[in-house]
C-alpha cells in the first residue's frame, strides 16, 4: 500500500492514462506509417499525373489532332520505325507554319531555334527509369493504341501524363495485351471503342505468341 | 569399459560438488538485499568511467567504418570474387551465435526449473539482446545497395514484385526480426519489477521518476504477481523454439549453396550447437569479472560456474561431433570436390592455420571440464571462456572463407585479404557491445532482485520441510 | 611507383577509390550518402526533374535516333590494313566489327580493332596544336610549312627536309609521297616500327631473286608447321589465318599443326607437336628438319642431300620432334605449310622457302606477292641512318607523322637527344607522348575514325578508310600534312583521296569512277585490287650459304637470350593508354597492366627467382629491372619481354605501367639479343595476374571435357562419357508451340579456340564494361563477363595447355536463380539466365552459389567520373550498371530482342539469326550461338556432336553453354604435345 502512494507521490494521476495512450499510440504509428507510404505511392501526386507541363513552345495538341486532324505519326514520325516516337524537328514545323503564324508570338522559340539553329528544348511529359527499354514500334506495331498510354491527348490543351507508368501497370497489359490491343488501324484514333466481341487482339496476339512470352525481365530490363 | 564408467563416477562427483556448493550463500532479510543488488545504481564504480569512454570510441570507428562503407560501396573491404562473403558475414554469425546463450538460459532452463539460472539471467539476456543488435547490423551493411535492404521484406510494392521464398535470406530477415522483438520483451518484462524496486529506492526525484517510468507504474500487487508469472512462461515458451529455429535459419544461408564446405545437411544442429557453445563462453566472460567486482559471491554461487562448465562440456564435445560428422560425410560423400575442400583445402590450404587452431580450442578446451576443479577455477573459466569466444569466430571464419576462396575453378581461386574497414567493423562491433553493456551494468538492475528473492523464499521453505537435508538433494 | 598520383585523377581506366584504401569521407562521399538517404526516401526511381528532350532542328536523312548504321572502313596497323563495319549510333562509332569482305578480315575483329574504338574516346589525346608551349593552329603550320615557307628552311631542292613515318601501305601517301619527291628531290623519308624486320625481304631477294612476301592458304593444308610464328593471333593476315586454319581443322580433322617458339604463343598452345626452344636454336632446328626431309621428301635437286650431322646436334627433344615432324610433312607434300616467324634471321627464312618448294607447297599452299609496304626492307626502313643524318646536323626540319619513334627507337640511337637537337621538328601525334614532348611543333593525330585515307591489306587488297564521325580534337591525318609540304596546303583529305582515285582511274572514267567510289566505300573494299601472284623458283646456292651460314653459327649454348616480343595487348605502345586493353589478361600468361620477364621454370630454379621477384637484366652495358614470370613450356636459356611498356609520355594510362624493352634494344640487335645476364635483385613487384592457379587439380575431366585422344582421330571416334545427374525434375525442353519458342544456347569448340581474347574486348565494347585498374584486378575484381580461363598441367618443360573460355552458362538449373532474395536473377521462357540490375540489392550470394564464378559485382561506381568522350562510347541498348548490382554474360540479349521485335513486326515465322559479341569477333568461328529450337540451326547439331560436353556436368546445372573437347593428335603417349594426363 505505502508503494502505491509512493508512486502517486511520484506522478501525477493522469501519468497511467498518458502511459498508455503512449504505448498504444506508438504501437499503433507502427502499422500506420508503413500503410500510409504504401498508399501514398498509389496515388496519382507520387506518380506526377494529371500535372500539365510547361512547355517552351504553347502547342496546343487540341488545335492540331482535333482541329486539324493531323496524324499523331506525322510529327511522332519515329514511333513506328524505332523505339523513341521522336519529336518533330524545327524544320518540320516550319515547313506549315512558313505561310501561317510564323510571326505569331507563340512561334518565337521556333523562329529562334531556326535563326540560331539550336533545338527547341521540349519539357518531358512521359518519363520512364532509364533502365528500363521501352519501344514504341513494336507496341504500335502489334497494336496498342497511343491513346492507350498517352491517354485523350486530342482533349489536351497541354500534355499531360495520365497513366501511373508503374511496372504493375506495365504487367497487367504484358500479362494479358488481348483486351487493350486493337486494330493496327485504329492506332492513332481517340477515343476508340471496341466493338463488342472483336477479336482482332487476339488475333495479334496469337500472332505473336509464337515468338515468346512478354513477362520475362529482359523484355524491359537489359 | 572406463569410457562407460567414466561419466558415471564423474556423475556421482558432480553430486558431491552439488552438496559442497549451494546456489545461494546464507543471504540477508529481502530488505537489505534488495539494497545490496541495487547498490551499484547508485555509485559509480572508478574504472567503469574509463572503460565506458573507451568502449564509445570504438563504437565511433564503427560508425565511421559504416559511413565509409555506406559512401564508396563495398569495394572498401577486402571482399573478391570468388570470395563474396567475409569479414561482414563472419561477424553476422558470430554475434548471432552469441545472442543464443541468452534465451537459453532464461527460457530453456526457466521451462527445465533450473532455478540457479535466476541469479544469471538478467546478465545473459542483456548480452543476447546486445549481441542481436550488432548481428541485426552486418546483414544490412553487408548489401550493394543497403538502401534497398527492405526489399526482402514481403509487402504489396507497385512493382508487383515479391520476395523469393526459395532463398534463406528473406526467412532470415524474419527469424532475426523475430527474434530479437521476443528477447527485447521477455528481458524488459523481466525488468520491471526490479526497475519498481529501484524506483523506490533510488535517491533523488528524478532518477525516481525516471525509473517510475520504466517501470511502467508496477506496484507488486499479487494480480500484477499472478498475470507477470503467466506472461513471463508464455514469452518464455514462445523464445525457446526460437533458439532452435534462428540459428538453424542462419545456417540455410550457407547450407543451402551447393559450394563444397557449406553444402551439408549438419548444418542447423551444428549451427545451433556452435551458437549456445560461444553464447556460454562469452556469458563466463562477462560473468566472473561483474560476480568479482560487484562482490556477488553469495548470489552467483559455485554452483553456477560449475553448471555453466558442464554446459560447455556438453555443447562443446557435441560441436567436436558436428567437425567429425563435417569431414566423414565429404569423404563418404565420394564426390571429389566436397574431399578437395573438407580434406585436403581446410588441412592443408592457405587457411589451414586457423583451422587448426579453432578446431583445437573448441575441441579440447571444453574437456578440461571433466575435472571438477577446474570447473570452479575461475581464472581457467574466464580464459576458457575467452579462447572460445574468439575460436568460434575463427569457425565461422574457415566456413565462409576458406570454402569460398578454393571451389569447383581452379582458375577462379583467390585469396582474401581484409582491409582496415573490415577490421573496424569487427573492432568496432565488439565495442558498441561493450558500450551497451557497460552502460547496462550502470544504469539498470543486472541481477534480477526479485527473483532471486523469490529462490531464496523456496529454498528456505524447502529447506525447513524436510530439515537437515540439503535442499538440492530434495529436488 | 609514380603511377599512384595518376591513378586517382578520375579517369575511367583508374576509378576512384580503387587506387587508394579509401580515406576520410570526401565531400563526394558525403553526397553519396545523401543520395543515398534520398533513394532510401524515394524508395524507387524519381521521375522528376527531368532533362528536356533536344530534337534536330534539320533532321538528317539517313539518321534515325535508335536505329544504329553500320560503315564499313579500315584499320591500319604498322601499315596493313585490316576492313571493319563500325556501328554508329546518331553519329557516335560505339562498336568495331569485322567485315566480312576484306580479305584480312572475313568478318572477324581482334582485341586491337575491338579496342581501338576506347583509343578514339580516350580523354589523353592531344586536343590542340602547338608550337613550342604556345598553342597555334592548322592556318599558321600551313603558313609555316607549305614550299615557299618551307624552302626558306630546307633549301630549294629540301635538302634539309626529313620525314619520319610509321611503315605504309596507302597508295595516296605513296602519291603525295611521290609529290614531295618532285618538289623537294633531296628531301628523304624514313618508315619505322619496332616490330618490322627486314629479314623477309633480304631472304627474298637472296632465295627469289626479287622483294617477295609469302602467302599462304590454310584452307588447303593438312599439315602446319610454325618456326617462332605466332600465325593464327599475330601478324597482318593473322585473323585470315586464324579463320582459314580453323576451317580446314573442323572438316578435316587430321589437319596438324606443329609448332616449334622460345615462349608460348596461342598458337603454340594448339599445337600438336609443341617444342620449347631459343631463337638461336631454331636455325638449325629448321636445317635439321630440312636434311630430314632430305630423305622423306620426294626427290628434288633444290634440298641439300641427305646429312644426320645437323639432326646428330640437337637436343633429344628436338630431334624427336624434328623427325615425327619431317614425317608428317613428307607424308602431306603439296598439302602442308611451314612458317617463319618475323623474327628469324634471313637464313631460315631461306630454308623455310627452301623446304615449301622442296615439298611441293608453292603453288598449292603457298605463293608470293611483291610486299604491300612502301619500299619494303628497303635503305628507307633503316632508322640507324636518320639517326646518323640527325646527328651530322644536316637536318633543319624533321617532320614525324605518327609513330612515336622517340619512344620507340633502340635505345642506342638516343633519338629523343638527336630529334631535340633538330632546329626544327614537327610531330603529327595522338598523344603528348616522348616525342611531342622533344618536338618543337605538335600536331594532333586524327584517329582512323576520324579520317579519309586509304591502305592496303598483306595482299595489297585497297580499302579506303571513311571517317564515321568528325575529329574531336581537331585531328589531322599523315596525308594532310604530307600535302601542306608537298604544296597542296589547301586540299582536304577527302579531296586528295577523290583526286588521287579519279587519277587512278584515268580521265574520263569520272562516271564510272563515281560508282566505283561508292561501291568501294560501301564494301570496304576495292574489288581486284589484290597484288599478282608468283610462285618462282628458288635458288639452290642462296639454299646453301644458308645452310652454311647456319652450321657456321651454330645455336648460342649456355648463354641466356633475351627476346623483345610484341606486347600482345599494347602492341608496340601504340594502345598502351588504353584501359582494355592494358586490362585484357595476355592470353598465356594471364599478365594485365605490365610486363614481365618471361622465364622457364627449369631457369627460375636455377637463377633461385620465382615470379614477382624483381631481376636485373643486363645486356652490354645496358640494364633494365624487370618482375620475372614463370612460365611453364617457356625455352629454358631465353628471356622474353613484351614491348610497347615503360611509357613516360602525358598519357595517364599508359605511364608508368611495365618497363620499356626499347631500353634494352640496339639497332644492330632490336628483336633478340644472344647474351644476357640475368641478376636477382631481392625486390618484389607484384604483377597483376588476372589468374592466379594454373594447375587443373585433376579436375581436367569435367572441366575441359575428357578430350578426344588417339592419333589422328576423327570427330566421332570417340563418344565422351555422359554424366546427366539424376534429378527429381523433368528437364523443361524446348517447346516448340507456344511460348518461349527460342531456345538460346552457345557451343564453343575448345579444338579451335586460340584464346586469342577478341572476344573478351568484343564483349567489353559491346555491354558498357568497365575497367577496374590494376589493383582491382590483384583484388580478383575484374568486370569481364567473358574471361578465357588458362590452364597449363603436366611437365613443366613440356606443359598441356588447355584454354577454355568461361561466360555465364546459362543453367537450365541455375543455382544463383533460388539463392537471390529479390527475384532479381531468374530465367526466361527462352533459356535466357536474367539478371535484374535495377531489382539486384547486392547480397552477392548468387556469386557464392555460381560454380563457374562468372558473375561480377559492381565494387564501387565504377562510371561515375569518365570523360564525356568515353560516355560517348557506350552501347545505348545496355544499362550502365550502378554501384553495388552484380552483373554477367547476358547472351548479348539486347540483340535477341531487337531481333525478335524486328521479326515480330515482319511477320516473320521464326526469329531472325542472332550474332553475340564474341561470336562475331572469333576469328575461327568457335563460338556457335542460336536457338535449340531449330533442330537445323549450327548450334542444334553441335549440341549433338559427340564432342560436346558441358562444364562440372555432374553439378546437374544443366548449361546452355556447351562446350566441344579438343582433339588430342599425340599418340598420347609421349611427352611431345603434352598429351599424357
Amino acid at each position: 500500500m505505502h508503494i502505491t502512494c509512493e508512486v502517486a507521490a511520484l506522478f501525477s494521476p493522469r501519468a497511467t492514462t498518458i502511459a498508455r495512450g503512449v504505448i498504444i499510440g506508438g504501437l499503433t504509428l507502427l502499422v500506420f506509417i508503413p500503410a500510409v507510404a504504401m498508399g501514398w505511392v498509389r496515388t496519382p501526386w507520387a506518380r506526377g499525373e494529371h500535372h500539365a507541363v510547361a512547355q517552351p513552345v504553347a502547342f496546343d495538341h487540341r488545335v492540331h489532332v482535333t482541329g486539324l486532324r493531323i496524324d499523331c505519326r506525322y510529327c511522332h514520325a519515329d514511333a513506328e520505325r524505332t523505339a523513341s516516337a521522336g519529336l518533330p524537328s524545327t524544320n518540320k514545323c516550319v515547313a506549315c507554319h512558313s505561310r501561317t503564324w510564323m510571326s505569331a508570338a507563340p512561334m518565337a522559340p521556333v523562329r529562334q531555334s531556326l535563326e540560331t539553329g539550336r533545338p527547341i528544348a521540349w519539357a518531358r511529359v512521359t518519363q520512364l527509369p532509364d533502365f528500363v527499354y521501352f519501344d514504341h514500334a513494336i507496341h504500335v506495331g502489334r497494336g496498342v493504341g497511343c491513346e492507350t498510354c498517352h491517354g485523350r491527348v486530342d482533349r489536351m490543351a497541354t500534355a499531360e501524363q495520365v497513366v501511373p507508368l508503374t511496372m504493375g501497370w506495365c504487367l497487367d497489359c504484358h500479362r494479358n495485351p488481348g483486351p487493350r490491343l486493337r486494330p493496327l488501324t485504329e492506332i492513332t484514333t481517340m477515343g476508340y471503342r471496341r466493338p463488342t466481341a472483336d477479336t482482332s487482339g487476339a488475333r495479334l496476339v496469337a500472332q505473336g505468341d509464337h515468338i515468346r512470352r512478354l513477362t520475362d525481365c529482359t523484355t524491359c530490363h537489359r | 569399459m572406463t569410457t562407460i564408467a567414466a561419466p558415471r563416477r564423474d556423475g556421482s562427483r558432480a553430486h558431491a560438488q552439488l552438496e559442497r556448493y549451494p546456489i545461494m550463500r546464507e543471504l540477508p532479510d529481502e530488505g537489505t538485499l534488495t539494497t545490496q543488488l541495487l547498490a551499484p545504481l547508485w555509485t559509480s564504480q572508478p574504472a567503469w568511467k574509463w572503460l565506458f569512454l573507451a568502449s564509445g570510441a570504438l563504437s565511433l570507428l564503427f560508425l565511421f567504418a559504416m559511413g565509409v562503407t555506406f559512401a564508396r560501396g563495398i569495394g572498401a573491404w577486402g571482399n573478391n570474387i570468388p570470395v563474396a562473403w567475409a569479414y561482414a558475414i563472419t561477424d553476422f554469425v558470430w554475434w548471432i551465435g552469441i545472442g543464443h546463450a541468452g534465451t537459453f538460459i532464461s527460457a530453456f532452463l526457466l521451462l527445465l526449473h533450473q532455478r540457479w539460472r535466476a541469479s544469471i539471467n538478467r546478465l545473459a539476456e542483456a548480452m543476447t539482446l546486445f549481441a542481436l543488435v550488432n548481428a541485426s547490423l552486418f546483414p544490412i551493411l553487408h548489401l550493394g545497395r543497403p538502401w534497398f535492404f527492405y526489399w526482402l521484406i514481403p509487402y504489396p510494392a507497385t512493382t508487383g514484385v515479391w520476395p523469393n521464398f526459395k532463398s534463406s535470406l528473406p526467412w532470415d530477415v524474419a527469424a532475426i526480426s523475430t527474434y530479437f522483438t521476443v528477447s527485447l520483451l521477455f528481458w524488459y518484462l523481466g525488468l520491471v519489477p526490479d526497475l519498481a524496486a529501484a524506483r523506490d529506492r533510488a535517491p533523488g526525484r528524478t532518477r525516481r521518476r525516471v525509473y517510475g517510468v520504466l517501470a511502467l507504474g508496477w506496484h507488486g500487487s499479487g494480480t500484477e504477481w499472478r498475470h507477470y508469472r503467466v506472461a513471463y512462461t508464455l514469452l518464455a515458451g514462445l523464445a525457446t523454439p526460437l533458439v532452435v529455429s534462428v540459428h538453424s535459419i542462419v545456417s540455410l544461408d550457407f547450407s543451402i549453396a551447393q559450394l563444397p564446405g557449406w553444402h551439408s545437411t549438419i548444418f542447423p544442429p551444428y549451427f545451433v550447437v556452435g551458437a549456445i557453445y560461444s553464447g556460454f563462453a562469452m556469458v563466463l566472460m562477462l560473468m566472473l569479472p561483474v560476480r568479482h567486482v560487484f562482490r556477488l559471491h553469495d548470489v552467483i554461487t559455485r554452483r553456477h560456474l560449475d553448471h555453466i562448465a558442464l554446459l560447455l562440456l556438453v555443447t562443446g564435445s557435441l560441436l567436436a561431433y558436428s567437425y567429425l560428422c563435417e569431414a566423414f560425410g565429404a569423404w563418404y560423400s565420394g564426390d571429389s570436390f566436397e574431399r578437395y575442400t573438407m580434406l585436403t583445402a581446410r588441412t592443408r590450404g592457405p587457411y589451414a592455420a586457423f583451422f587448426w587452431i579453432m578446431t583445437a580450442v573448441n575441441v579440447l578446451t571444453p574437456q578440461l571440464f571433466w575435472w571438477a576443479k577446474l570447473r570452479t577455477n575461475v581464472v581457467v573459466l574466464f580464459l576458457a571462456g575467452v579462447a572460445i569466444w574468439l575460436a568460434m569466430w575463427l569457425e565461422r571464419f574457415v566456413i565462409i572463407v576458406a570454402s569460398l576462396n578454393r571451389d569447383f575453378l581452379p582458375s577462379s581461386w583467390h585469396l582474401y585479404a581484409p582491409t582496415w574497414v573490415d577490421w573496424s567493423l569487427l573492432v568496432g562491433s565488439i565495442g558498441l557491445f561493450s558500450f551497451l553493456f557497460l552502460a547496462f551494468l550502470r544504469w539498470l538492475p543486472f541481477v534480477p532482485v526479485s527473483e532471486v528473492k523469490r529462490e531464496q523464499r523456496e529454498i528456505a521453505s524447502e529447506s525447513r520441510d524436510l530439515d537437515g537435508v540439503a535442499p538440492e538433494v530434495a529436488r | 611507383m609514380s603511377r599512384r598520383y595518376d591513378e586517382s585523377d578520375g579517369t575511367r581506366e583508374f576509378p576512384p577509390g580503387v587506387a587508394d584504401p579509401p580515406a576520410w569521407v570526401s565531400r563526394r562521399d558525403f553526397l553519396t550518402l545523401l543520395g543515398a538517404g534520398a533513394a532510401l526516401a524515394a524508395g524507387a526511381c524519381m521521375r522528376r526533374p527531368d532533362k528536356p528532350i533536344l530534337p534536330y532542328v534539320q533532321a538528317p536523312a539517313d539518321v534515325v535516333p535508335g536505329m544504329p548504321l553500320y560503315y564499313a572502313t579500315a584499320m591500319p596497323l604498322d601499315g596493313y590494313a585490316t576492313g571493319v563495319l563500325v556501328r554508329s549510333d546518331t553519329g557516335r562509332p560505339t562498336k568495331v566489327e569485322g567485315n566480312p569482305d576484306h580479305p584480312a578480315s572475313l568478318g572477324a575483329s581482334g582485341a586491337l580493332e575491338q579496342a581501338s574504338l576506347l583509343e578514339l574516346y580516350d580523354p589523353h589525346r592531344t586536343g590542340a596544336m602547338r608550337a613550342g608551349r604556345r598553342r597555334t593552329t592548322w592556318g599558321a603550320f600551313k603558313a609555316g610549312f607549305a614550299p615557299p615557307a618551307l624552302s626558306r628552311r630546307v633549301g630549294a631542292r629540301g635538302a634539309g627536309l626529313r620525314v619520319l613515318m610509321p611503315p605504309t601501305t596507302s597508295p595516296l601517301t605513296a602519291s603525295l609521297l611521290e609529290r614531295l619527291r618532285e618538289t623537294y628531290p633531296e628531301a628523304r623519308t624514313y618508315f619505322y616500327a619496332p616490330l618490322e624486320s627486314p629479314a623477309r625481304i633480304e631472304a627474298s631477294r637472296k632465295a627469289l631473286g626479287t622483294a617477295l612476301v609469302p602467302q599462304y592458304d590454310f584452307r588447303a593444308a593438312d599439315v602446319v608447321v610454325a618456326l617462332d610464328a605466332d600465325v593464327l593471333a599475330a601478324g597482318p593476315f593473322n585473323l585470315r589465318y586464324a579463320r582459314e586454319w580453323a576451317d580446314r581443322r573442323r572438316t578435316e580433322p587430321s589437319a596438324q599443326l606443329h609448332v616449334v617458339e622460345p615462349t608460348p604463343t596461342p598458337t603454340g598452345t594448339l599445337a600438336a607437336r609443341r617444342l620449347g626452344a631459343t631463337w638461336s636454336a631454331i636455325g638449325p632446328i629448321a636445317a635439321a628438319l630440312m636434311d630430314t626431309l632430305g630423305h622423306d621428301a620426294r626427290p628434288t635437286g633444290h634440298v641439300a642431300g641427305a646429312s644426320t650431322a645437323s639432326l646428330a646436334a640437337l637436343t633429344p627433344e628436338a630431334r624427336a620432334w624434328v623427325s615425327a615432324v619431317a614425317a608428317d610433312l613428307a607424308a602431306h607434300a603439296g598439302h602442308s605449310i611451314i612458317v617463319c616467324g618475323e623474327r628469324q634471321p634471313a637464313e631460315v627464312h631461306v630454308l623455310t622457302s627452301a623446304m615449301n618448294d622442296a615439298l611441293g607447297n608453292v603453288g598449292a599452299t603457298v605463293w608470293y606477292t611483291p610486299p604491300a609496304v612502301l619500299d619494303d626492307g628497303g635503305p628507307a626502313h633503316d632508322l640507324a641512318a636518320l639517326a646518323a643524318e640527325l646527328r651530322s646536323g644536316a637536318v633543319d626540319t624533321l617532320v614525324i607523322l605518327e609513330g612515336n619513334p622517340c619512344y620507340a627507337a633502340p635505345a642506342d640511337l638516343e633519338l629523343s637527344r638527336t630529334v631535340g637537337a633538330v632546329h626544327n621538328t614537327v610531330y603529327l601525334g595522338a598523344y603528348d607522348d616522348e616525342t611531342a614532348r622533344v618536338s618543337a611543333w605538335h600536331l594532333p593525330a586524327a584517329h582512323y575514325l576520324e579520317s579519309w585515307g586509304d591502305a592496303r591489306a598483306y595482299d595489297g587488297t585497297t580499302s579506303l578508310i571513311q571517317p564515321i564521325i568528325a575529329p574531336l580534337h581537331d585531328g589531322r591525318t599523315t596525308d594532310e600534312v604530307l600535302a601542306v609540304l608537298a604544296g597542296r596546303p589547301n586540299d582536304s583529305a577527302h579531296d586528295l583521296l577523290r583526286d588521287a582515285w579519279n587519277r587512278q582511274r584515268g580521265p574520263g572514267a569520272r562516271m564510272d569512277g563515281e560508282s566505283d567510289w561508292n561501291d568501294a566505300l560501301r564494301r570496304g573494299v576495292v574489288s581486284g585490287s589484290a597484288s599478282a601472284r608468283s610462285t618462282p623458283a628458288i635458288r639452290a646456292d642462296a639454299v646453301a650459304q644458308a645452310t652454311a651460314a647456319l652450321a657456321a653459327r651454330g645455336a648460342t649454348r649456355g648463354q641466356i637470350e633475351i627476346g623483345f616480343v610484341p606486347g600482345r595487348a599494347v602492341h608496340d605502345g601504340r594502345f598502351a593508354d588504353n584501359g582494355w586493353l592494358q586490362e585484357l589478361p595476355d592470353p598465356v600468361t594471364k599478365l594485365t597492366w605490365d610486363n614481365a620477364a618471361l622465364i622457364a621454370p627449369a631457369m627460375a630454379a636455377r637463377l633461385g627467382v620465382a615470379t614477382n621477384d624483381v631481376v636485373t637484366l643486363r645486356v652490354g652495358d645496358r640494364a633494365l629491372d624487370v618482375p620475372a614470370l614463370v612460365v611453364p613450356g617457356h625455352a629454358d636459356g631465353a628471356v622474353a619481354l613484351a614491348m610497347g611498356y615503360g611509357r613516360q609520355g602525358a598519357e595517364a594510362v599508359a605511364r608508368g605501367v611495365g618497363v620499356s624493352a626499347n631500353a634494352l634494344r640496339t639497332s644492330s640487335a632490336p628483336h633478340m639479343a644472344s647474351t644476357v645476364a640475368v641478376l636477382p635483385t631481392g625486390r618484389r613487384h607484384e604483377l597483376a595476374l588476372a589468374q592466379t592457379h594454373w594447375a587443373i587439380e585433376g579436375r581436367g575431366s569435367s572441366i575441359v571435357g575428357e578430350g578426344v585422344e588417339g592419333q589422328r582421330s576423327a570427330a566421332s571416334s570417340v563418344p565422351p562419357r555422359k554424366r546427366r545427374p539424376l534429378t527429381l525434375y523433368e528437364p523443361n525442353p524446348p517447346s516448340p508451340d507456344g511460348f518461349g519458342a527460342d531456345q538460346w544456347a552457345m557451343v564453343i569448340d575448345l579444338d579451335v579456340c586460340t584464346g586469342c581474347s577478341a572476344c573478351v574486348v568484343a564483349c567489353q565494347a559491346e555491354n558498357n564494361i568497365p575497367v577496374v585498374g590494376k589493383d582491382g584486378v590483384m583484388k580478383s575484381r575484374e568486370m569481364h563477363w567473358l574471361r578465357i580461363d588458362r590452364y597449363i598441367d603436366g611437365p613443366p618443360d613440356d606443359p598441356r595447355f588447355e584454354t577454355q573460355p568461361m561466360l555465364c552458362q546459362h543453367c537450365e538449373k541455375a543455382p544463383c536463380e533460388y539463392v537471390c532474395p529479390v527475384n532479381a536473377t531468374v530465367h526466361s521462357e527462352d533459356g535466357l539466365n536474367e539478371m535484374v540490375y535495377n531489382r539486384c540489392v547486392g547480397t552477392r550470394f548468387c556469386s557464392n552459389n555460381c560454380p563457374y564464378k562468372v558473375r561480377r559485382f559492381n565494387w564501387f561506381d565504377y562510371n561515375a567520373e569518365i570523360a564525356e568522350t568515353e560516355r560517348m562510347a557506350k552501347n545505348p541498348e545496355v544499362t550502365i550498371r550502378a554501384r553495388g548490382v552484380m552483373e554477367k554474360c547476358t547472351f548479348c540479349v539486347q540483340r535477341i530482342r531487337d531481333a525478335q521485335m524486328a521479326s515480330r513486326l515482319a511477320g516473320d515465322a521464326v526469329t531472325r539469326p542472332v550474332v553475340t559479341a564474341c561470336q562475331q569477333s572469333c576469328p575461327t568461328h568457335a563460338i556457335v550461338f542460336g536457338s535449340l529450337t531449330d533442330a537445323e540451326s549450327e548450334v542444334s547439331r553441335q549440341f549433338g556432336d559427340p564432342r560436346s560436353f558441358s562444364a562440372l556436368e555432374e553439378l546437374g546445372t544443366v548449361p546452355r553453354v556447351r562446350y566441344l573437347a579438343r582433339r588430342h593428335d599425340g599418340d598420347g603417349t609421349d611427352g611431345a604435345g603434352g598429351r599424357a594426363r
